[in-house]
């Protein structure tokens, strides 16, 4: 059973995001450097607390006629969100609150980030920025419902929005086992709502960084700590929804917990480099034709499973 | 208590760097590159993200503003250095970094820049121009280049967008720069003026340049293992490797990136060359052995590196009729790459933006032999 | 604690966050006033704004994503009443699915889901 605990999670929660980022951060330093033929040496995991550090010094800029205040709103937007989606996140079997609309919540959280990091493309006054967070949209646009289907399908095997009902719904058997396709998706989503790696389209280095091509200092960290700390999230989240939650054999549930997430973490953290980002120009019809057909054949499945209980 | 000492000592320690190479500084950039990518110093794609600007390359006066402009972009604390040899770089990045290290960051004026080309909102709103669909829609002028990463630098395209796809491509004019002779055609111009060059170092030498172009495409691309991959071979070619050593992470990098999928259904249909429109525009070369897309110019490139992995060794003196520089032949004073960037235009128009950087990147000018041409066309006029 | 409680505490958690970072960075850095730059446009100046109209060449696109978000809002309440009413709620949905989708593949044969 989730329960939701005093206050303290509310500082817990989001303390353990930044963690699982941080981590994430040094996983992906670690592989860029053993792919690059330099030796991993222990001082690559403190890449995450250089940037930090090179990022808090850095002097900002403003740009000719920029729009000041959008510009701060989406670049603030982006983390702000990443850290409200963790709300309905179960570690162990406590939650900060367990929503009864704990799925949709998420999925709203997400759905910030398109507000975000337009505003955070049009904001800066700048060519490549503006055609960066225009490129958000169009990622937006094929990536959601795949993900929307993906994240409809363990709450409909549950018949329950709350993320703690569809954790405790697997008892039996992982929801990641008989729904693939909606597990497959729903990854896909989580690297395309945290635009990296191979969706990396709206920062991507032909527009010589997009979105982020005209942010220095805190704004950069920011953005970039958002894409971290929404990766983190879709890891955590996939856990419950997919992967059983805090049930498992042995140690306690929140070690469970971490486990996985940081399983799913590595996983993903490992397939950034691996594929060429995926224009959203090819990616919408791909999305759109084979996607959103395979997901909600998907989401039929447990439907009828349903109906037959 | 002082922290903002130790915060800059800890922000110099991984500092990013805005590498810019000016015309005819191939070898110096591939020396820095090589160095960032051993040291661990990420390249920075704007200025806005640079702690240090790096020039790689000699002078051209030409491109000096826009070197500036990007100077004066960059937020402090910052430092600046040219490398105008290989051998310079080493010295300019460790200088670069004990000046970020130890200056308390005066930080650079914060009124606008003193040349006065930037009146704040002076600047027109874009306006609007009919559009391919039959809508009157607004236009953006953009530039590609001078300086631009996983870009031919000094090359200059000027692009009219309407949303991201381009109306109209026209090319700027070439800079020249007093320097020496194009880094990767340099043994078939030796071959040329008479000397007695092996075919095994120029295979060498071409295999090399296919790996770098083949870099910048992967980079554009956003892969970013492969990319690594390709420069870190390149690398180690023009260190000298023998064969045998190589063989095994060539073939396995050339499989995996000409059977990959998603490669071929990203880039497959862009920038449409044909053989005989290439050879009616003087493009020979890879380029014109394609005769295709985007993805058919790659795997070009990667077969050519397979077999050219091979002869490394081969003591034959090198016949430049039979065995081609990396961008084919340059006839009568024209170098090959000229004629690439004759076919750009044409290609460009009609292209979304980044599928107009990957055809760049596929045909790939050299900067050092459009540098050397237009110095000859300087000197001669 | 209630959700909207809880949901408030976070935010006021993150805000406070992203104020500390703003006010470090102020007081560490050795620059407090932002640099005036100009936008990056490879080493040349702008030629106009970059604030325009921008020609969104998927527009066609946002109208299909319309169709089915409204769906969703439909589908989001449906997962918790399949059993209660039973198979006429599973039929219906995926009735209004399957009438959807056919327009996904109508306006793919238009060519809506392609713009370059």
């Amino acid at each position: 059973m989730v329960e939701a605990a005093g206050w303290w999670p509310v500082l817990v929660a989001p303390a353990l995001l930044l963690a699982g980022a941080v981590l994430a951060v040094a996983g992906d330093a670690m592989l860029a450097a053993r792919y690059a033929g330099r030796p991993a040496r222990a001082a690559v995991a403190a890449v995450p607390l250089l940037e930090v550090a090179r990022l808090l010094a850095q002097q900002p800029r403003t740009l000719p006629k920029a729009d000041r205040l959008l510009w701060r709103l989406g670049v603030v937007t982006v983390p702000v969100a990443a850290v409200l989606s963790v709300l309905v996140i179960p570690f162990g079997h406590r939650a900060v609150a367990d929503l009864s609309v704990g799925v949709v919540w998420f999925n709203a959280m997400e759905v910030l980030t398109w507000a975000g990091l337009w505003l955070a493309g049009w904001g800066p006054n700048a060519a490549f920025s503006l055609i960066g967070g225009y490129r958000f949209v169009a990622q937006g646009l094929a990536y959601e419902l795949p993900l929307m289907f993906a994240l409809i399908s363990p709450a409909t095997a549950a018949q329950s929005l709350g993320v703690g009902d569809i954790a405790e719904a697997q008892q039996g058997l992982w929801f990641a086992v008989w729904m693939p396709v909606a597990f497959a998706g729903y990854l896909a989503g989580v690297l395309a709502f945290a635009f990296l790696g191979p969706f990396g389209y709206p920062a991507g280095r032909d527009t010589a960084a997009g979105v982020l091509g005209e942010t220095a200092g805190v704004d950069r960290l920011l953005l970039q700590a958002g894409r971290w700390l929404w990766l983190t999230s879709g890891a955590a989240m996939a856990v419950p929804l997919f992967l059983g939650g805090a049930a498992g054999p042995g140690v306690p549930g929140w070690a469970w917990s971490a486990l996985k997430t940081l399983l799913v973490l590595a996983v993903l953290v490992w397939s950034l480099r691996r594929l060429p980002v995926l224009r959203a120009d090819r990616y919408a019809e791909f999305a759109w034709v084979v996607l959103v057909p395979l997901t909600i054949a998907q989401a039929l499945v447990p439907a009828l499973v349903v109906l037959d209980r | 208590m002082d922290l903002t000492a130790p915060l800059l000592r800890a922000a110099a320690a991984r500092p990013h760097i805005l590498l810019v190479a000016t015309p005819g500084g191939t070898a110096a950039r591939l020396a820095a590159e090589r160095q960032l990518r051993l040291d661990g110093l990420p390249l920075a794609p704007t200025p806005a993200d640079a702690g240090i600007l790096l020039v790689a390359g000699p002078d051209c006066p030409a491109l000096r503003p826009a070197l500036d402009r990007l100077w004066q972009h960059m937020p402090a604390p910052r430092a600046r250095a040219q490398a105008r040899t290989p051998e310079a770089v080493a010295d300019a990045v460790a200088r670069c970094r004990i000046e970020l290290a130890a200056r308390p960051a005066p930080g650079p004026a914060s009124a606008p820049p003193s040349d006065g080309t930037e009146p704040p909102g002076g600047l027109p709103m874009a306006e609007t121009a009919p559009d391919r669909d039959g809508l009157s829609l607004d236009q953006l002028h953009l530039s590609l280049g001078p300086f631009l990463a996983d870009w031919p630098s000094g090359v200059t395209v000027r692009l009219t967008l309407q949303g991201d796809v381009i109306q109209q491509a026209e090319m700027g004019e070439q800079p020249a720069t007093r320097g020496t002779a194009p880094f990767w055609a340099e043994p078939w111009a030796r071959a040329a003026a008479g000397e007695r060059v092996g075919a095994g170092e120029a295979a060498r030498r071409r295999a090399a340049a296919h790996l770098d172009s083949l870099g910048r495409l992967l980079a554009l691309a956003g892969w970013a293992h492969a990319a690594t991959t390709a420069r870190r071979l390149r690398d180690d070619l023009l260190d000298g490797a023998a064969t045998g050593a190589l063989r095994p992470a060539v073939r396995r990098f050339a499989r995996r990136v000409a059977r990959s999928r998603t490669l071929h259904w990203l880039t497959r249909g862009t920038g449409v060359l044909g053989a005989d429109e290439a050879r009616a525009a003087g493009v020979s070369g890879p380029a014109a052995r394609a005769g295709g897309d985007v993805a058919a110019r790659y795997r070009t490139w990667l077969a050519a590196v397979v077999r050219d992995v091979e002869r490394l060794a081969d003591p034959a003196p090198l016949d430049a009729a039979y065995d081609e520089g990396p961008r084919g032949r340059g006839d009568a004073g024209q170098p090959p790459s000229e004629a690439l960037l004759r076919v750009l235009p044409g290609l460009l128009e009609g292209a979304e933006l980044a599928a107009a950087r990957l055809i760049v990147a596929s045909l790939d000018p050299d900067p050092d032999e459009l540098a050397a041409a237009a110095r000859e066309v300087a000197s001669r006029g | 604690m209630n959700g909207f409680t809880a949901a408030l505490a976070l935010l006021g958690v993150a805000l406070l966050a992203v104020g500390v970072l703003y006010g470090a960075a102020r007081t560490l850095r050795g620059t407090p006033e932002p640099l005036a730059a100009g936008p990056f446009g490879s080493g040349l100046e702008p030629a106009e704004h970059a604030v325009s109209r921008f020609h969104v060449r998927w527009y066609t696109i946002t109208m299909l994503f319309l169709a089915f978000d409204m769906e969703m809002v439909f589908m989001y309440p449906w997962t918790r009443v399949i059993s209660a009413v039973g198979p006429s709620a599973v039929t219906e949905m995926f009735v209004f699915l399957a009438v959807l989708v056919a327009g996904v593949a109508y306006a793919w044969r238009e060519g809506a889901l392609r713009w370059t």
